[in-house]
């Protein structure tokens, strides 16, 4: 079990509590520049048009109007992977794209000049569904991308960089099998990690080449390495303010940023660009489309003898980064389901809809909700008990794995099996399952069901992070790391690590605002990286911190510098506290010591959860209700208690469970519209409907760093909705295949209304 | 006509966190529009930017204030409709010159009842009306009251003991 | 958004006199929490050039009942019908409606007069001018009913006529099956008008120079077994997507009078007269409240996407009648 520590596993306040709860927290739309503009976009009425002509002229004389940027004008910035994603095109290519861009001297004001912009568009079909994009006939997005299909070779991950699993003989492995499961499901419902802050940037040029932006982000030095390069290498300083959520969807946003940096290069003044909740609906990051059309071949005893298909990934009108989405979902794949034998190939897609982004799950989350059911219907003719079989079929320290760049990583992390095992007590599993297509109970017309689904990911360890900390005379510890406020509270957590290593009261202890130019390189708040990679670098700047201290104590005290120790600002010799001279005394007045610390990548520890789920059916209006929620996993050590028990019931958060249930963005296909850009037509859940939640949280050291501990806040919402379908198949009888469940869809399964049951 | 400049308004008084806030309509640099919302005089106008904007529609809680003790949205209240209003904030809570805060705040730190913190003052301000004006809640009725406030971290389990602990500790 | 004028007026006939000087270009405000959301989105070409705050006008949020029935004035909030002791007691398929509504936060600010007034909902119809222009429809005045060939999962299964879009008002069905009328003052007067007669297609009754001065219940004489039952996708903050509001005089098991009526079902609200025949003068077990609940949406005539629907309001009226 865990070892006892004075701050590790404890819950400690957040350092920016007393901010949030007293309202002084500064969210990016709470601040403002001397001088500021505000901008604001026009839209596009079509899904796919030229833009023939645009006057701006009239919206140009409006007194207060300070800058307007068409096509013409705009600079020749562009993003996208590959880059083909302009600031704003003569192309449009989804309703609600970006036409003009306007800064004036206040909100309403540029929203009045937008209806004084004259546009005259030639408009072009539209397609929305991934298998008709790339027929031949289909209307082409881009001249660049033939078939709609957009291309694997930019190296995100370097030149072998995952983009389908190929291993083994798939025929082989088929021959091999004694059941097989096959057909094609299809998770595109495009939901909307929907954080309740709108993403928001305020860009000032500082010098012609020299640009600052203050944004609501998650991973802050992305406003400065993916934009550099982007933008003709200006010189930028990224901050990032307390963000209002962002799960994945604002790790950066590229829309605001590049419409801000614009229009203030362009006005000569600080731009702030915040979107509306429409817009954040309309035309910011949603969930990738994905359909999954393939075979997946198992032995009676749960081995999967091999795995093949196609994976057909939407991602709207552009491609931001869907191809690491791609090449870890595919990583992420092999992890739950050990097996010799895959061939499944990737078509990444455009269509004429709002574009897909980064969202928590991250493509796994999109894989797994499209090929479980396929595997299901296997675990279903083999009778295999499901928690069984991915207990089986988890990745178990030893085995291999391609992860993201294509390079094979032999697992180093641990076996969950207990965790698996705690989560099945916790929750009654093995009295609650009935078998396939069985409700666990019936009572008049309510029927209950239940569900599982694993997940899991080894980018725990992913990417750089560097950090300093800095100890100061008065016992105080600054802590450098680029490390935004999203809501996670890994800010305040590495705090506790710092004030742990150093043993000194964790009330002194500071971390620097989240500045690219104060802080050394950190990659970025993701992938549950931030216990693993960030507390790593964060951990060994304290302990050389820590280390240098000593040496410079070790003379004073007359000691070897391996028989001292720290502790509230003392330094002492090992079993004489007593006698030990205070900080200040070793540094001197006008001195401080720095540590440095840095992580290099490590993909060989994947992290794990099992999510079971317990639900109701009323078969006489289709309604599903919720009713419990157990998630097991393994972090080594817990860190901060409170903290990962908001990560898991995060859950029932960011577009995870209950995009099974009612969660879903609703695009008219006649028009393009997207039908419901509010949050009243968008549902998400409220306190009313809260299941009963259960963490079950084992803590067996992990070697990681000192702490043993992993993260796994990034991947709860990923195996919720292949659970919620399992647990209503159970439920009605009947293998539901469609997301989201929504009433009209459960009444047509039980035969209740004419119409077509997807299974 | 005479009886519109009767029944126009030329200067609205706000009460807010107990401050008399005098305001005049025109579009005036610092002018009450008729337009501007109370989310946007607090916010804009008064620099209170404690309290948030969500959706500004009305459906998402976060812009939560109390106006004469009850709990209303200041995105869809129009500030020259407010004269002589009492409006409580977030700022309003506590007493912030000896950093003092109001229990409910301290039980939201103590339960870490917030992530992102964007909800965090508007269920503050919901669930102070609760404890204010009612016998100490249970469960549901704090469920009841908060049912209106989206959060997307999911705190809502942590912010009900928050809330419930509150109650205890004010009987 | 947009600004305009804005009045505060103190009495009925100041209210009325600029609704009449203002020709249509001018809005009554109540609430405010669905007026201020269609002028944020600019739905409609026109915007007002003013807002009259009836807000101000004293008097119109009583509520007060006797032997002659319920008064309850326009300005009423939807929090103090929920809570108030003679509906409760008397006519709890208000207050029941009433605390369906929204969010706490809504119910204190909306008003029951501008509850009855509302807009639709339909998303057509709602779609932000922001996102790329507002869309026309037969509502608006020009281009089709998007909703028939489109997404019509919340859209009207019965009585629409070139609009499809339903009736959003939880307190019109409510009052519905209430029998009750609203009075509505005018530059010619005041009308007493049953609250059948209130509502068409494309929404109610009222001119543009017209306001809801007061809403009348009939008394109930005889104690009656009321249910209003709403079903949403979630809990609170939907819009109903079929709700019922029943009024039952029962005797030893045996329906004497039975009102029923639909919401979210059409553009206006239903009286399921059929239903009620099925059920008047039957013991109300399974069976008949199953042959009473086939009755209500016999005439349904669904859309490519809202079928269900006719299902969940049998399932609703059965509950009703069950409760």
């Amino acid at each position: 079990m865990s070892q006892e520590y004075r701050y590790i596993g404890k819950p400690t306040p957040r350092k920016d509590a007393v901010q949030i709860v007293t309202g002084r927290a500064k969210y990016i739309d709470d601040m403002e520049m001397p001088r500021m503009l505000y901008g604001k976009v026009l839209r596009s009425p079509y899904p796919h048009a030229h833009i023939t002509s645009i006057d701006t002229s009239k919206a140009e004389a409006i007194p207060g109007i300070k800058a307007v940027l068409t096509h013409k004008n705009a600079p020749n910035w562009t993003t996208g992977t590959p880059r083909h994603v302009r600031v704003l095109d003569s192309r449009v290519r989804f309703v609600g794209d970006a036409v003009a861009l306007v800064a004036a001297i206040s909100r309403e004001l540029a929203a009045e000049a937008l209806d004084h912009i004259h546009v005259e568009y030639e408009q072009l079909p539209a397609v929305y569904d991934v298998e008709e994009a790339i027929r031949p006939d289909a209307p082409q997005l881009y001249e660049a991308f033939p078939g709609n299909l957009i291309p694997f070779d930019v190296p995100l991950f370097g030149p072998k960089t995952l983009r389908g699993v190929v291993l083994g003989d798939v025929e082989e492995g088929f021959e091999e099998a004694d059941f097989i499961g096959e057909g094609t499901y299809a998770y595109e419902n495009i939901p909307n990690p929907l954080p309740i802050e709108p993403p928001g940037v305020i860009a000032e040029w500082t010098e012609s080449n020299k640009l600052t932006v203050w944004s609501a982000t998650q991973s802050v030095t992305w406003h400065r390495h993916m934009m550099i390069p982007r933008m003709g290498f200006p010189d930028i300083r990224a901050i990032g303010t307390q963000c209002g959520g962002s799960f994945g969807s604002k790790n950066y946003s590229g829309q605001p940023f590049l419409y801000a940096a614009a229009l203030a290069k362009t006005a000569g003044r600080p731009v702030k660009v915040c979107f509306t909740k429409e817009e954040h609906f309309g035309a910011f990051a949603l969930r990738l489309g994905s359909r999954f059309r393939g075979k997946v071949g198992i032995k009676k005893d749960g081995t999967i003898t091999a795995v093949s298909g196609e994976w057909f990934v939407n991602t709207g009108a552009f491609s931001d980064m869907a191809q690491a989405q791609i090449a870890v979902g595919c990583g992420e794949a092999q992890l739950m389901l050990r097996c010799s034998n895959w061939d499944v190939k990737t078509k990444l897609v455009c269509t004429n809809r709002n574009p897909s982004g980064i969202v928590r799950g991250f493509g796994g989350q999109e894989l797994e909700s499209a090929l479980f059911p396929i595997l299901e219907t296997a675990m279903a003719k083999a009778a295999l008990d499901p928690v069984e079989f991915y207990k089986k079929n988890y990745v178990k320290p030893g085995d291999g794995y391609y992860w993201r760049d294509g390079e094979w990583y032999v697992c180093r992390g641990r076996d969950y099996s207990d965790a698996i095992d705690k989560g099945v007590e916790a929750f009654g599993w093995k009295r609650k399952w009935k078998g396939w297509f069985k409700p666990t109970a019936v009572k008049d017309t309510k029927r209950i069901g239940v569900g599982v689904g694993v997940h899991g990911n080894a980018d725990v360890g992913e990417d750089v992070s560097e950090a300093y900390v800095r100890l100061n005379p008065d016992n105080s510890v600054t802590i450098h790391a680029c490390v935004a406020e999203p809501g996670v509270g890994q800010r305040s957590s590495l705090c506790k690590m710092v004030a742990e290593v150093l043993q000194i009261p964790i009330e002194g202890v500071t971390i620097a605002p989240a500045d690219s130019l104060i802080n050394p390189f950190d990659f970025g708040l993701l992938g549950s990286r931030g216990t693993f990679a960030m507390g790593s670098a964060v951990i060994s700047a304290a302990e050389d911190a820590r280390n240098t201290l000593l040496e410079q104590a070790a003379p004073m005290l007359k000691a070897a510098p391996e028989d001292l120790e720290t502790e509230d600002g003392m330094v002492y010799v090992k079993g004489r506290p007593d006698a030990g001279i205070p900080w200040r005394k070793v540094l001197g007045l006008m001195r401080t010591i720095t540590g440095f610390g840095r992580f290099d990548p490590d993909y060989s520890v994947p992290n794990f959860l099992i999510l079971f789920t317990e639900l109701q059916v009323d078969t006489e209006t289709g309604k599903v209700d919720l009713l419990r929620v157990v998630i097991a996993t393994d972090v080594g050590q817990i860190i901060d208690p409170p903290s990962i028990e908001g990560q898991l019931h995060g859950a029932l958060g960011a577009a995870g469970i209950d995009t099974a249930i009612f969660e879903e963005t609703i695009l008219d296909e006649a028009s393009g519209h997207i039908l419901n850009l509010n949050m009243m037509d968008y549902k998400w859940r409220t306190f009313l409907e809260l299941p009963q939640f259960h963490n079950v949280i084992l803590e067996t050291p992990i070697e990681t760093h000192r702490y043993k501990a992993v993260g796994v806040g990034e991947i709860s919402t990923a195996p919720g909705p292949s659970a919620i379908l399992m647990a209503v198949s159970n439920a009605v009888g009947k293998k539901m295949g469609d997301y989201p469940l929504t009433p009209d869809k459960v009444l047509t399964a039980l035969g209740k209304i004419p119409g077509d049951h997807k299974t | 006509m005479n009886k519109e400049r009767d029944i126009e308004s030329n200067t609205i008084n706000l009460i807010v966190n107990g401050e008399n806030t005098p305001l005049i309509v025109g579009d005036q640099v610092s002018g009450l529009l008729p337009s501007h919302t109370l989310a946007y005089t607090l916010r804009e106008t008064l620099g209170l930017t404690g309290t948030k904007v969500g959706c500004d529609h009305g459906a998402c809680g976060s812009c939560t204030v109390l106006v004469d003790g009850k709990p209303i949205l200041s995105c869809m209240t129009l500030t020259i409709e407010c004269d002589e209003r009492r409006i409580t904030t977030i700022e309003g809570l506590g007493e912030p010159e000896i950093g003092q805060l109001d229990p409910l705040q301290q039980a939201f730190i103590d339960h870490a009842a917030f992530q992102c913190g964007f909800c965090t003052p508007g269920m503050i301000l919901a669930s102070k009306a609760l404890l204010d004006n009612n016998p100490p809640p249970r469960e549901k009725q704090v469920k009841e009251a908060l049912s209106g406030h989206f959060c997307r971290c999911i705190s809502h389990y942590h912010v009900v003991d928050a809330v419930l602990k509150a109650a205890k500790r004010e009987e | 958004m947009k600004t305009f004028k804005h009045f505060n007026p103190t009495s009925v006939e100041e209210a009325l006199s600029l609704l009449g000087d203002y020709q249509g270009r001018a809005k009554l405000i109540a609430g405010g929490t669905d007026l201020l959301g269609s002028l944020k989105d600019h739905i409609l070409p026109d915007y007002p050039e003013a807002l009259i705050n009836i807000k101000a006008i004293p008097g119109l949020d009583n509520i007060q009942g006797n032997g002659e029935g319920l008064r309850i004035g326009p300005s009423a909030k939807l929090a103090e019908i929920a809570q108030s002791p003679v509906i409760r007691n008397t006519y709890p398929v208000l207050s029941e409606a009433a605390e369906c509504v929204a969010t706490p936060e809504i119910r204190n600010m909306a008003t029951l007069g501008g509850n009855l007034c509302q807009d639709t909902r339909c998303w057509y119809y709602r779609y932000p001018h922001e996102m790329g222009g507002r869309i026309l429809c037969y509502r608006k005045g020009r281009g089709p009913c998007h909703a028939v060939k489109g997404d019509n999962r919340y859209h009207a299964i019965m009585g629409g006529k070139a609009c499809f879009a339903v009736c959003p008002s939880d307190m019109a069905i409510a009052l519905t099956a209430l029998d009750a009328s609203l009075k509505i003052a005018g530059p010619k007067g005041e009308r007493l008008v049953q609250i059948k007669d209130c509502y068409h297609v494309l929404g109610s009754v009222l001119q543009p120079d017209e306001f809801v001065t007061e809403i009348h219940v009939p008394h109930l004489p005889k104690r009656t077994k009321q249910a209003f039952i709403k079903f949403t996708i979630r809990k609170p903050v939907d819009f109903a997507i079929a709700s019922v509001a029943s009024v039952i005089l029962e005797e030893k098991g045996v329906c004497k009078d039975a009102r029923l009526a639909l919401g979210a079902v059409a553009p206006t609200p239903v009286r399921a007269t059929d239903a009620e025949a099925a059920i008047n003068g039957k013991a109300i077990d399974a069976n008949a409240a199953e042959r009473a609940a086939a009755a209500a949406v016999a005439g349904a005539k669904p859309m490519s996407k809202n079928a269900y629907k006719i299902e969940i309001t049998k399932a609703l009226v059965k509950r009703a009648l069950l409760s």
